[in-house]
Order: C-alpha cells, then structure tokens, then sequence
C-alpha cells in the first residue's frame, strides 16, 4: 500500500517535472538535432555547444541579473525591516491602514507601472540603468517584505522589547539589537523572495531597459527566442543557467521557501 | 501620508515620532512608486501621448477620447474574452489538481516530503524559463509534445492556430500554478487535527465521505485565500504570454495585459496603453477588495 | 533626537541615490563649445556578431578618414525606436543615427532631425526610390550607403532532386512548393509575424500585383493575401510561417526542412558558411510572366538628430564619409547589401552573382514610406494583422482586410 502510493508519487512527479527534463535534455543536445521531425529523448549525441553559446552571448546578461538581484534585496530589507518593527511593535496610530495599503498596492498590475515609469525614468535618464531597475523591481518586494516581516514581528513578545527600552536602550538599539536578531529566519525568507523576483523579473526589465548598456537574463532569453528559435539548446542551456538560482535555493533552504510560499497565504 | 506626521500631537508619547521614522521609508517609497505611478496613468489616458510627445515633451489633453478608441477597438473584446478565459482556466485547474495532489501528499509514505518538495521546482523558476520551455514543447513541427501526439493520432497545431493558441497558454500556466496552490492547501491539511478523521473512520465514513464532509468544510478559510490570490495574480499575467506567443497569432492569445503593453511599448500610443491598464486595475482593485474582506477580520486583530 | 535622525538619513540616502544617477550617463551634447568637438556618438542596430563586426570596420575607416572619434552604442533593432524616443525626452539623443526606413519617418516626425543639406550631402546619383526612403515633408533627412530587399532562395540539391526549375511566376511557385513538400518538409519557407516583418514579407506579393497600402482592401490586396494563405493551406509552406522571423525561415532553409525561403540578401553570408549547401537566388516570382517584382526597399539610412553645437557639422562629416562610393561598395561586400547609387550598384551586380537578382529587384524597389510617410506604421501593424488572420483561417482574407484598412484609417 504504501510502497504503492510511493510509486505513484514518483510518477506524478515525473510527469510534472517531464518539461524540466525536456529543457535540461535540449541544452545538451546539438542545434541542428533539434529540429529533426522525431525527437531525441536522450542527450546521447550530448555536447557543451549550448552552453558555450549560452556563455558567450548571455553571461553578461546572468551577472546583471546577479546584481539587480542583490541589489533589490538590499533596498527591500532597508526599508521593509523598520517599517516592520514599527507596524508590529510600536503603537503606530493608522497601522492597520498601512497594512491594507501595501496589500492593495500588490494587486496593482505591473504593466500600469511599467507604462508611467517608462515616462518617468525617460525624464530622469534611469532608463537602462541598474539603479532604476532595482527600484521598479522592488514595487513587487518591499509590499510583501513588509507583510512577511511584520507578520513574524507581531509574534514577538513586546516584553521583550519593552524591558530593553526600560533598560535605556532607544527604538534603534533595540531593533537593531533584539529584533533584528530573532527575525533572522523571516529577514532570510524576505531577502530569498526578494531575490528570486528580481531575478525572474521579465516586465520591468523589459520596458525599462534597451539592450544598450546592460540586459538582464529574462530579456537575454526572451530576445533569443524571438530572434533565432531554431537555436533552441542555446536558449535551453540558457534557461538551465537562469534556473540554477532557483534550484540551489529549494535545496539549501527549502523551509525559508515553504514559509515565504505560505505566509502570504496563511493565517499567522 | 503627511497625515500619520500630522497627527502626532506632542502630548503623544515618544513611540509616535519614533515609529514615524521607522515608517518613513516605506511611506516614501509607497508614494513615489505606487501613488505617484498611478496618477501619473490617469493622467496619461487622458493624454494623446504619442511619438511626438517625447521630443517636445507636450501631450494634448483629450479627454476621454482614448478611452472611447479602445472601447470602440474590435481588440477590446477579445482581450477581455481572453483574460477572463485564461483566468478562470488557470485558476480552476491549477486549484484541482493542486488539491489533489494537496490531498495525496498529505498521506504519508516513504519520500513524500522529498517528491512534495521537487514539485515546488516549476513554481520557483522564472516564468521567462517556463514560458521558453513550453513554446520549445509545443512546436508544430520539432515539439515533444506533437511527436508524442503523432503517435497517437493528429498533432495539434499549438501556437500556430487561434483555437489552440489561448490553451496552450493556459496549460503552461497551469503548470506554473500547480505548486503554489499545492502546497498553501497541503498546509491547510495539516492543520486540520488527525483525530476528526480518526473518529469519522470509526463511524464507517468512507474516503470520500471524509474529504467531503470533513476536509472540504475545514479547508473553506484555506482555500477562499488561494482562489483570491490565484484571481488576483493570474489577471495580470505577463511574462507567460509574452514569451510563449506574445499574444499571437492573429492576438489570439493578447489578454488585457499584453494589449497595454503592446498598445504602449510596440505602437508607442501611451495614452490607450494607459487607458487599457486602468480598466485593468478597476478589474484587479475589484477582486482585491473582496480578498481584503476576507482578510480583514483577521488583520484588524493583529494589527490593534 | 538621534533616532529620528537616522530615519531621515534613510529616506535622504534614497532621494540621493535617485538624484545621483538623475544626471550621471548623459553625455553632454554640445561637447566643448568653441572650439571643433572630436568625439561623436553612433546608434544603430547592428546587433549580431557578423554584422557588427563589419559595420564596426565601415566607422574605423571613416573615424581615421575625418579625424573624429566614435563612440558607437549597438542595441537590437526592436529597441531602436523606444531609445531614441528617450533619448528625445532626456535630451540625450545620438549624434549620427543608422535605422531603418520606416523608424526615420518617425522620427523625423518628432522634429529631432535636421535635413542632410546642412551638411552639403547631395543626392545625386542615388536611385529615387533611395532618396524618397529618406525624405519626410520635402526635405531629406536620411541616406543610406547600401539597402537589402527579399529574394527568392533555393535550395539546389533538392530541387535538382525533384525535376523542379526555380519559379518565376506565381502558379510556378505554388507547383513547384507543393510538389517540393511533404514528409514534414515544405516547398517553401517565409515570415508571417505580426509585426514590421511580416508586413516586410508580404509587401513583394502585394505590390508585384498591383495593391498599394492606402487601399488594403482593394481587389488586387485580397488576391495577394488569398495566394499566400493557399501556400500554407496547401501544405507548401508550414502552418509555423506565423510564428518564425527571418531567422527562423534562415534556420529552416539550412536545416533542410524548407528548400526555397523568402529572406534578405544578409542572409548570404551565412548560406555560404554551411559548406553542404549548394543554394541559388532568383527575384521573387510575379502573378504573370514577363513582370517585374515590387519588393520594399530595406537597409539602414544614417540620419543627424538636431543636437546643437559643432558635433552636428562633426556626425556630417562622418555621414558624408560613410555615403562615399568607396565605403559604400566596401559595406555592400562585407554585409551583401546593394550599393545605394545606380553605377555604384551595377559595377557591384556585375562583379558578385548572388547579389545580381538583388540588384535587379531595387531598380523597382519601392521605399515602404514613400505613400504614406510617418503613417505607415500604424498601417503596417494593421496589415500584418490581416495576413496573421488570414493564414490562421480566422478571417477569410476579404474581411481580415476590410477590417485592417478600417483600423489604419481610424
């Protein structure tokens, strides 16, 4: 029975992981074998090609990306980590309205972002550069910092708090003294979310930058598609090199990503 | 937000002040990002922002008149046809076979936890990834999946016909969606104490009588806040379409979203894009506020 | 007191870095005022490793050959027209500007341009259709030293293998694609996108029977359309023609799966780089025999964005140098495009084969602006619409056509 239930699980896995399989098999293989009318369901042929081009034409596009990323998580953090403390363990008067005004301000489509900001950045020459996109990127992150890290926060006993104020300590040494310490695992959770969506990011990147100076990897993978489908083991290498991220995060921290996942979701 | 400053009278104590330099931050960046974005949007689909308009940096005042033009665009339609069709499709499959697998997985047996975990792997990807992935898959000519369908009869003509095209998207973004929906709901299994199934048993109630009569009523709060969520986001999905047909062929697949973006970013006529990306919050903020009345009881009490 | 201090100093280090970069990448228009400026800056699209490398050689020559220095600046083709717009807004517009004929129209429409005549650049000897590419409003605003327009590719192998002559007219086409396709393979390869390429594409039927874009709903327009929909409904062209770009029709023609393909002469190079294929270049077959094709006139003209100050005389001299006729037959080898003066390109015919039915094709080649200026793009999109809609069999092409003129009119 329970062996049974083991062997169907492997297959629903299977089944739904088959179009990873599928990507990590066309990357390796070479780019003419691709488009021949049956499929090659091995990588027995396999070569580097792919990656070699993916390296050659999109390397640059994979470190952007590297540090749009960290730099989202930076300005996330800077500012999502007091407002959390405030919201959480300070009688703040309108609380409760913020809180309802970052949930509203998350349900607001992206593209309407994108459209006056273009005209915006356009104005202030922050078109095509890192320090536009890290601050467009963060409209997605810093909402749901707050909210996660507030939420964690909230958890904290006051008397905590409230014995190092008595102890003459001020509002920013006991943040950063107590409660920046305990909510390590919620700042961990906010940084990786932070960091993941700035590297998926396709519509800023997209509508705010050229292709002139600097491209993050969505649009690298995006403009490869639409330019030269038939190399599809350079964008299949490419694409395994974008999820790398992704992957190594669900094994070093799988516990920060399933508490990220369910916090948005669950009642604290 | 110079009311929260305002209203810190000084016989408030010392915490008021203090948690308005905490909050500063995060007000400021609201208002510069969020607030200002938003107007700016009204006030550019009142606008006829055109190629022009970047040069001299003048847009003439039209009124409503962008309005009228998308409304009055044959396109209109079929954006809002496609984003309500994409919508509910993603969302209820991506719902029922997440609940499924909630379900399955919540049995445990050896290694359901690893393989529970693996199936996080599509939802973390980026969905450029994704979307690359499956146009890869559904090639007419050269994709696993027509290969896979000529042995068994008729390859279907995924992204090159206007029937097949707005499925093919959503099969993609159901299979983005599955992992979420999986594990919010498996989280939601697990609160729910082995001790009322345990007592069902005892009463001779079959699997299906449980999940009907036990799961499904205390999974209610759980699932309202997925389906919200699930509404909430795939609305304005983006990258998916793009990549996979970019709307095409023949905008079979161009869903509000993608005709904001192709109306502002591919014919450069500002106004209209920004016209379409307001109807679109009217439709985002409408669902919004109802996922809020379903959070606020909630919060309200955390917050205090 | 200190802790609202910090506060503050948060939120001035986020106005600060905003302001920082507010004034930083612009580079100043003008350069030093007085005295001749030496340093200019180029944009183009030339994105791809071949033909940047070559146009990278074209402006060395010519940077030596006047003594100013380039800075050029490469982006992909679709980011040509969204960059610029911003360098309008920012005021950060390129000194010398190389794109593509529709995209000057544009803008020269905007009114960041300045005629070619202040720099004394003549257009004398340049085939008209050339010259009109780059006139908006009576007055010249671009030249190029070289275009492209799409021929008729095949494969030589298999055509030999199926007793098939390269077509001339359009019935010739359609046997010859039908008979050449099966087995997951097809006659004939072309791009049907929704966008400026597919419109591209579609322009040598359409104008070589007669059609003229202010009237997409004309007779001859749906005869045009209803002969290329019957290709793909045939079989003779994949029904993925919707979804591939030139590069795509590029990869099929190599890979085999297609053994004739519409595309560009800039393909040539790359033909000639897979050494197993034997191809041939004929214009694009005609609706009756004995006719001429009408294919658009494609190539980058170089245009010089109202900047003030000495680099505008500067990006002249530089256009100048790059429109000379011996940097013009210099591009037109390196990137097999055809010479933009009428002498210059018939020497060129004469000394390279493969180029000779491109040369042929612009004696006749008609400039995609030329009815319709700043207009065409909306009209264009409109089209490439009507094509998607025909050849998806949404719309029978009569309506897809009825329905994309009443959307370029509006």
């Amino acid at each position: 029975m329970k062996a049974g239930k083991t062997l169907v699980g492997v297959l629903v896995v299977a089944v739904l992981l088959f179009p990873l399989y599928w990507m990590v098999n066309a990357s390796f293989q070479p780019s003419g074998a691709l488009l021949k009318p049956s499929p090659d369901w091995f990588p027995v042929a396999g070569t580097l090609d792919g990656y070699r081009k993916a390296l050659g034409t999109q390397g640059g596009h994979l470190l952007s990306s590297v540090l749009i990323a960290l730099g989202t998580v930076v300005v996330s953090l800077i500012i999502a980590a007091p407002a959390s403390y405030a919201l959480a363990q300070l009688k703040v008067r309108g609380a409760t309205s913020i809180v309802f005004a970052l949930l509203i301000v998350q349900m607001i489509p992206g593209i309407v972002m994108a459209n006056s900001l273009y005209t915006v950045f356009g104005n202030l020459g922050l078109i095509d550069s890192y320090l536009g996109l890290v601050l467009a990127d963060s409209t997605a992150t810093i909402p749901f910092a707050v909210l996660l890290l507030r939420a964690f926060m909230v958890s904290v006993p006051r008397e905590l708090s409230e014995a190092s104020r008595v102890d003459g300590a001020g509002h920013w040494r006991t943040f950063f003294s107590i409660i920046l310490p305990i909510s390590r695992n919620a700042l961990v959770t906010a940084g990786l979310f932070s960091f993941l969506f700035a590297w998926a990011d396709f519509l800023f990147a997209v509508t705010l930058t050229t292709g002139q100076s600097f491209q993050p990897i969505t649009v690298g993978i995006y403009r490869f598609v639409g330019n030269q489908s038939a190399d599809w083991n350079g964008v299949m290498a490419t694409a395994v090199l974008a999820s790398v991220p992704a992957a190594v995060l669900l094994v070093i921290a799988q516990r920060f990503v399933v508490a990220g996942l369910t916090s948005g979701a669950v009642k604290d | 937000m110079t009311l929260t400053a305002g209203r810190v009278s000084p016989g408030r104590r010392r915490t008021g002040y203090a948690g308005f330099a905490f909050l500063a931050p995060v007000l400021l960046y609201v208002v510069v990002f969020f607030g200002y974005p938003l107007v700016a949007n009204l006030v550019m689909s009142a606008q006829d922002y055109t190629v022009r308009s970047f040069y001299t940096g003048q847009a003439p005042f039209v009124g409503l008149a962008n309005y009228a033009a998308v409304l009055a665009n044959p396109l209109f339609t079929t954006a809002v046809l496609n984003t309500v069709l994409f919508t509910v499709g993603s969302i209820v499959f991506q719902f029922g076979i997440g609940l499924a697998l909630a379900v399955f997985f919540s049995g445990r047996f050896l290694g359901s936890a690893t393989l529970r975990s693996l199936l996080l792997l599509p939802w973390l990807l980026p969905l450029v990834v994704s979307g690359a992935v499956w146009r890869w898959m559904f090639d007419q000519d050269h994709g696993v999946l027509n290969a896979l369908l000529r042995l068994v009869g008729a390859p279907v003509p995924w992204l090159t016909s206007t029937t097949w095209a707005l499925p093919a998207v959503i099969i993609t973004n159901i299979w983005i969606g599955v992992p979420f929906n999986l594990v919010v709901l498996h989280g939601g299994l697990r609160a729910i104490p082995a001790t009322l199934y345990e007592a069902a048993e005892l009463d001779g109630a079959g699997a299906w009588q449980r999940f009907r009569h036990i799961t499904w009523p205390l999974l209610r709060p759980v699932t309202g806040i997925v389906l919200m969520l699930g509404l909430v986001y795939t609305i304005k999905v983006f990258d998916v379409i793009m990549v996979v047909t970019g709307g095409g062929p023949a905008n079979s697949t161009q869903t509000l979203t993608t005709w904001s973006y192709a109306l502002s970013f591919r014919d450069f006529a500002f106004g209209q894009g920004a016209a379409v990306g307001n109807l679109l919050i009217l439709v985002a903020t409408g669902f919004g506020l109802l996922y809020l009345r379903s959070l606020r009881s909630t919060l309200a009490e955390a917050a205090s | 007191m200190s802790t609202t201090k910090r506060g503050w100093t948060l939120s001035a280090t986020a106005l600060l870095a905003l302001a920082m970069t507010g004034c930083s990448p612009a580079p100043a228009p003008g350069g030093g005022t007085g005295e001749a400026a030496t340093t200019i800056t180029e944009l183009d699209y030339y994105a791809d490793a071949q033909g940047s490398e070559a146009w990278q050689k074209i402006l060395d020559a010519c940077s030596r050959q006047t003594g100013v220095k380039i800075e050029r600046q490469a982006i992909p083709a679709a980011q040509m027209l969204p960059k610029v717009l911003q360098g309008a807004s920012s005021k950060t517009l390129p000194h010398l500007l190389f794109t593509d004929n529709p995209t000057l129209q544009q803008v020269a429409a905007t009114g960041a341009l300045t005629p070619l005549t202040d720099y004394g650049i003549a257009t004398d000897g340049y085939y008209d259709s050339i010259v009109k590419a780059g006139t908006y409003q009576d007055k010249v605003y671009g030249l190029a030293p070289g275009v492209n327009g799409l021929a008729l590719m095949y494969n030589k192998d298999l055509l030999t293998a199926a007793g098939v002559q390269p077509p001339t007219t359009w019935e010739e086409l359609k046997v010859a694609a039908t008979k050449l396709s099966g087995n997951g393979k097809y006659g004939l390869a072309f791009s049907a996108l929704p966008s400026e390429e597919g419109t591209w594409q579609f322009l040598p039927f359409f104008w070589s029977n007669g059609a003229d874009l202010a009237h997409l709903d004309s007779a001859k327009s749906v005869e045009a359309l209803k002969y290329v929909t019957e290709l793909v409904n045939a079989g003779a062209a994949s029904k993925s023609v919707v979804n591939w770009s030139q590069n795509d029709v590029a990869d099929q023609f190599v890979a085999g799966n297609a053994a004739m393909m519409v595309n560009g002469s800039w393909n040539l190079a790359r033909l000639d780089a897979e050494t197993s294929l034997k191809y041939g270049v004929v214009p694009i077959p005609v609706p009756q025999k004995g006719g001429k094709p009408t294919v658009a006139l494609g190539g980058e003209v170089g245009a010089i964005p109202a900047t003030g100050g000495p680099t505008q005389q500067a990006a002249g001299k530089v256009l100048a140098c790059v429109l000379a006729e011996p940097t013009m037959l210099e591009w037109s080898k390196a990137h097999a495009y055809v010479p933009s003066k009428v002498d210059v390109a018939k020497k060129f015919g004469e000394q390279n084969p493969p180029m000779k039915a491109f040369v042929e094709e612009v004696e006749t080649a008609r400039s995609r602006t030329a009815e319709l200026g700043e207009k065409y793009p909306k009209v264009s999109a409109a089209l490439a619409a009507a094509i998607q809609s025909s050849l998806t069999g949404q719309q029978p092409a009569e309506q897809a056509l009825a329905q994309a003129q009443q959307a370029s009119g509006s």
